[in-house]
């Protein structure tokens, strides 16, 4: 390539790389430093070693954001993964409305988040909740949802699981690419329905299965919005994230956040490295 | 191609300088940040049209809104170096962002002023712009809580109405909301004597004892004996069930729609709350006459009124430090024309021409304006709050039997010293 190729080529690159130096390399560098200061947004930054490090780990308010997290991560992650993959293989057959149905289902995806909490917010109402009136009809009392410590988990998991069809479109691409002719083979070998789904469609998806779980780790650690809007009581509903957004533009506490944040990304990181090792064991990989 | 690279180049470095920058403003010119959006903002910019016509030239007042996310924007502001040179405050922020240095000490400006001096506010108001002995700010409203009555509810209960400045007590507060037990509406619902959802919040309470939850030298009196007898009001209120279940409040939406709809007899609300414009939007059949009474005296005499109250406060960045005091001083006077209710001794009588609908709760607002008060808001505030929220409030609204809110009291309160030692 001569000289003037490359020189274009740099030219066309310029803005990509001028943004992720902006807004991406050089915000993070300055996080890094601004984790080892007391920054308070508003005064000036003083360099004080890993004192937010040490403070965040003598915190119980942090164990219990990343517990609140954590458990939530638990149940959230294979319910959602586990949900979306029984809906794509109901809506991948080419029956009559099935289109209809991949609106629906993948309608949550489109909608904004805040959008979607208000409308949980009235949903799981423990008294005039759209839940607890159909609960009524069966004459079974409500529980209260996310003002009863040991229902705020729930809760979310029923926003979770509702809003499970974002995964949908991924499996259904995949699901078009698994061969016929394996479940033709399958068909000659007997095989019933149930039987093709567990030794064919599953080992098939697993690699878009790996990469909904790495995507689900992080959106589960990274849980803001409908948290945000609706909380939950006591601080059953103190997500990661509304802990780490409490400390910084409530308690102006700037520096101690942005070690949260990196504390954050090292708990990500970790686990996709971790669910990326065994990949080897479950992802099925063409030969 | 030199050319064109260097031209690309150029112009994303201008770009880059062009967002950086900062627009410069002339001395006599200032930039007032606000919260007030819509109908309050065009409100507020008839006050700073009415301030730039008296000021005549010698000074110019211009506006910024902020209508979402205000503080982190404003905060965000401030760390670029491009503060405004008036912006608002509520009361639990002041200390912070005057030990923080991002608020103008006033004190020598307000204490020889012809115009506003300290003597002419509220104490309990004027408390709340002070840190440390020094002013950071002007208060330019109260809004301190009163409690609104439906009379038909007490008509219907036999229950005596108290009077526009009663000087009863909250063991009397307490007993009439039990009369109130067990009746129901026409469509047989339950009717409270009075709703706590977290709001009034714990100060109200915690007052109501004679008690406190930091003196004014820092002295942490949360688990006083005093504080301890005021919880334990709010403790009585919960657990004999004389306002709604914590669960059951968001079911109308909010506390004060418990109100509305004559579910609550007495509502403790702020004394700018529309209940008198809202009633005039509903049918005659759901039309209930509103009464007024001051909060109930606690054991120290006071019948202590939180009050919600904000400050404008002045940038120590702001380039001519008198003439913005000057501006400063005009914006509040005109500020006490707009707002129920304006924080001055003496300008009670802008209530009627600030709010008519507001007539009848005229004679309470004025008697509890004298016992309007803030807590004392150390720059610690924000975690103080949060625990005395969730560890203590919360948890007793909750209502769960094993809870024992005087143990509880006791851990926040030893939290709270050794937050303040370090």
């Amino acid at each position: 390539m001569d000289k003037k190729k490359r020189r274009a080529g740099f030219l066309f690159v310029l803005p990509w790389i001028i943004g992720i130096l902006l807004f991406t390399l050089i915000p993070m560098i300055a996080a890094l430093y601004i984790g080892f200061t007391d920054w308070t947004i508003i005064g000036n930054a003083k360099f004080i070693g890993l004192k937010n490090y040490q403070d965040i780990f003598k915190n119980e308010d942090f164990y219990q954001a990343l517990w609140v997290t954590v458990r939530y991560a638990i149940f959230a992650i294979p319910l959602t993964i586990i949900t979306s993959l029984v809906i794509s293989i109901f809506l991948s057959k080419n029956r009559k409305g099935v289109g209809i149905y991949r609106v629906i289902y993948y309608m949550p995806a489109i909608v904004s988040g805040v959008a979607v909490a208000i409308v949980f917010k009235w949903i799981l109402d423990p008294t005039n909740g759209l839940l607890n009136s159909i609960l009524a009809i069966f004459k079974i009392k409500g529980p209260d949802w996310l003002y009863d410590a040991n229902w705020v988990l729930p809760s979310y998991l029923i926003m979770a699981v509702w809003g499970a069809g974002g995964g949908i479109l991924t499996y259904l691409a995949a699901l078009k690419d698994v061969p016929q002719d394996l479940y033709e083979s399958a068909s000659i070998d007997g095989a019933n329905n149930l039987q093709k789904i567990w030794h064919i469609t599953i080992p098939m998806l697993t690699p878009i299965i790996f990469y909904n779980l790495v995507i689900g780790i992080i959106s589960a650690f990274r849980k803001f919005t409908d948290a945000y809007v609706l909380g939950g009581i006591g601080k059953e509903g103190n997500f990661y994230m509304i802990y780490l957004y409490d400390r910084a533009f409530s308690q102006y506490e700037m520096g101690y956040a942005t070690a949260l944040a990196w504390i954050l990304f090292a708990i990500i990181l970790a686990l996709t490295l971790i669910v990326n090792i065994t990949k080897k064991y479950w992802v099925f990989k063409a030969e | 191609m030199k050319k064109i690279f260097i031209s690309v180049s150029l112009l994303l470095l201008m770009l880059f300088l062009a967002s950086c920058g900062k627009k410069g403003r002339a001395e006599n010119e200032f930039l007032f940040a606000t919260w007030a959006a819509g109908t309050e903002l065009r409100e507020f910019n008839d006050v700073i049209r009415r301030v730039n016509e008296k000021a005549d030239g010698e000074y110019t007042v211009s506006v910024q809104s902020i209508p979402a996310d205000y503080y982190i924007k404003l905060s965000s502001m401030i760390s670029a170096n491009n503060a405004p040179d008036f912006f608002w405050l509520t009361q639990e922020l002041i200390s912070k962002y005057a030990d923080l240095g991002a608020a103008l000490d006033i004190t020598s400006w307000f204490e020889d002023s012809d115009v506003l001096v300290p003597d002419d506010f509220f104490p309990g108001v004027l408390n709340s712009a002070t840190y440390q002995g020094k002013y950071w700010g002007l208060p330019w409203i109260a809004n301190p809580i009163m409690i609104y009555l439906n009379e038909d509810l007490f008509n219907l209960a036999g229950v005596e109405l108290p009077s526009a400045t009663a000087d009863w007590t909250w063991e009397e507060f307490i007993d009439i909301c039990r009369e109130f037990k067990g009746m129901k509406t026409a469509d047989g619902k339950d009717i409270y004597g009075c709703i706590v959802d977290g709001w009034p919040n714990i100060e109200t309470f915690i007052w109501s004892g004679g008690g406190d939850i930091l003196a004014d030298d820092g002295t942490v009196l949360i688990d006083s004996e005093e504080s301890l007898r005021g919880l334990a009001n709010l403790h009585t209120i919960i657990t004999e069930g004389l306002t709604p279940k914590y669960s059951e409040v968001g079911s109308l939406g909010s506390n004060n729609v418990w109100f509305e709809k004559g579910r609550v007899a007495m509502f403790m609300g702020g004394v700018q709350d529309n209940f008198e414009y809202k009633q005039t939007f509903v049918s005659e059949e759901e039309r209930f006459p509103i009464k007024y009474a001051p909060m109930p005296k606690a054991p120290d005499g006071g019948q202590w009124a939180f009050d919600w109250t904000a400050s404008t406060i002045v940038s120590p960045k702001v380039k001519n430090k008198d003439l913005a005091y000057k501006a400063l001083e005009a914006l509040t006077l005109e500020f006490f024309t707009w707002k129920l209710a304006p924080p001055i001794i003496g300008g009670e009588e802008k209530i009627k021409e600030i709010a008519p609908l507001k007539e009848d709760a005229y004679e309470t607002i004025v008697y509890t304006l004298q016992f309007a008060r803030s807590a004392n808001y150390l720059p610690e505030w924000s975690k103080i709050n949060d625990k005395l929220w969730y560890d203590l409030y919360l948890l007793m609204l909750q209502n769960k039997p094993n809870f024992n809110y005087e143990t509880e009291t006791r851990k926040i309160a030893n939290y709270t010293r050794n937050l303040l030692k370090e």
